[in-house]
């Protein structure tokens, strides 16, 4: 049986990790809100400066999970952990983005086009991590449970024991992220199902 | 002060979101592209390429002459004033 050991929220106003907020938006702050979370946790990692939008979420929620539980990056090989994302809007943030940067006669950015893709931000934690198992990247209309708990089970089949799943939606200042870690077999974390993952999903966290 | 060095680094800075690193860190004859230096990569040597046409106006349309230019802050600007003169 599968269970979810590790989790992180992302929206426009907090961060959450396993239910709990550990970062609060600061509308006057001269920084992104992505780059502010960086800093207040201390992160080094200088590439997360170059990286879109969608692969910053990815590697802050990856990153948080890791911090909360610390068998993510210790207890599997480099090829049993899969990753299974998915989001509604694609890189359609990135595209305009880029799209903007070259219009006015302005040159192309070759950094802002190399993340024309969503699954750019899976390459992003696999180079970090160095995990080189299954990974998949669907756009769907809306978080859907079922799609997670599916792929789960073929990637289970190809040999993965534990994934990082995640919902990565982000589009012109609406975020909208859910990262979750699921191993096999591990019962202090929460079943994985439809309602628990829905649940996680629309949990509102607490403030410690 | 070599104001064209000094206004290179800011715009490498700038061009390639370096906001970990100030001026002051990148030495004239650092290797761009060494782990010991800026640790640059690919996609970083587009957007030199980028940098050189969108501030000052120069093409770099031979591949080796890249490859020559861009290893320090101080071939950078020899091959801007060569190109210049």
């Amino acid at each position: 049986m599968n269970f979810v050991t590790g989790y992180c929220r992302l929206n426009e106003d907090f961060c959450a990790v396993n239910g709990e907020v550990i970062s609060r938006r600061h509308i006057d702050s001269e920084d992104s809100w992505f780059k502010q979370i960086y800093k207040e946790q201390e992160f080094v990692y200088p590439k997360f400066y170059k990286m879109d939008l969608l692969s910053q979420a990815g590697f802050l929620g990856a990153e948080l999970i890791k911090r909360g539980n610390l068998r993510v990056a210790s207890s599997y090989p480099d090829d049993e952990i899969a990753m299974i994302f998915a989001n509604g809007s694609s890189s359609t943030d990135t595209d305009i983005r880029f799209l903007r940067s070259y219009e006015g006669n302005s040159s192309p950015s070759p950094s802002l086009f190399v993340y024309t893709l969503p699954n750019i931000v899976l390459g992003e934690i696999a180079i970090l991590n160095k995990w080189y198992g299954e990974n998949m990247f669907a756009i769907l209309p809306n978080f859907e449970p079922g799609f997670f708990i599916n792929y789960l089970n073929i990637t289970k089949a190809g040999g993965s024991k534990a994934a990082l799943c995640g919902w990565l939606e982000i589009l012109e200042g609406k975020v909208d992220v859910f990262l979750f870690f699921v191993e096999e077999n591990e019962e202090t974390g929460t079943p994985l199902n439809a309602e628990n993952l829905t649940s996680l999903f629309n949990q509102k966290p607490s403030i410690n | 002060m070599d104001i064209l060095k000094e206004d290179l680094k800011r715009q490498i800075i700038e061009q390639l979101n370096l906001e970990d690193i100030t001026p002051e860190d990148i030495s004239d004859d650092n290797l761009l592209f060494n782990e010991e230096g800026l640790n640059l990569d690919s996609i970083d040597a587009l957007e030199l390429i980028v940098l050189l046409e969108k501030y000052h106006g120069i093409q770099v349309t031979n591949p080796d002459e890249g490859k020559v230019a861009f290893r320090s802050i101080n071939s950078m600007a020899e091959y801007i004033r060569k190109r210049k003169s």
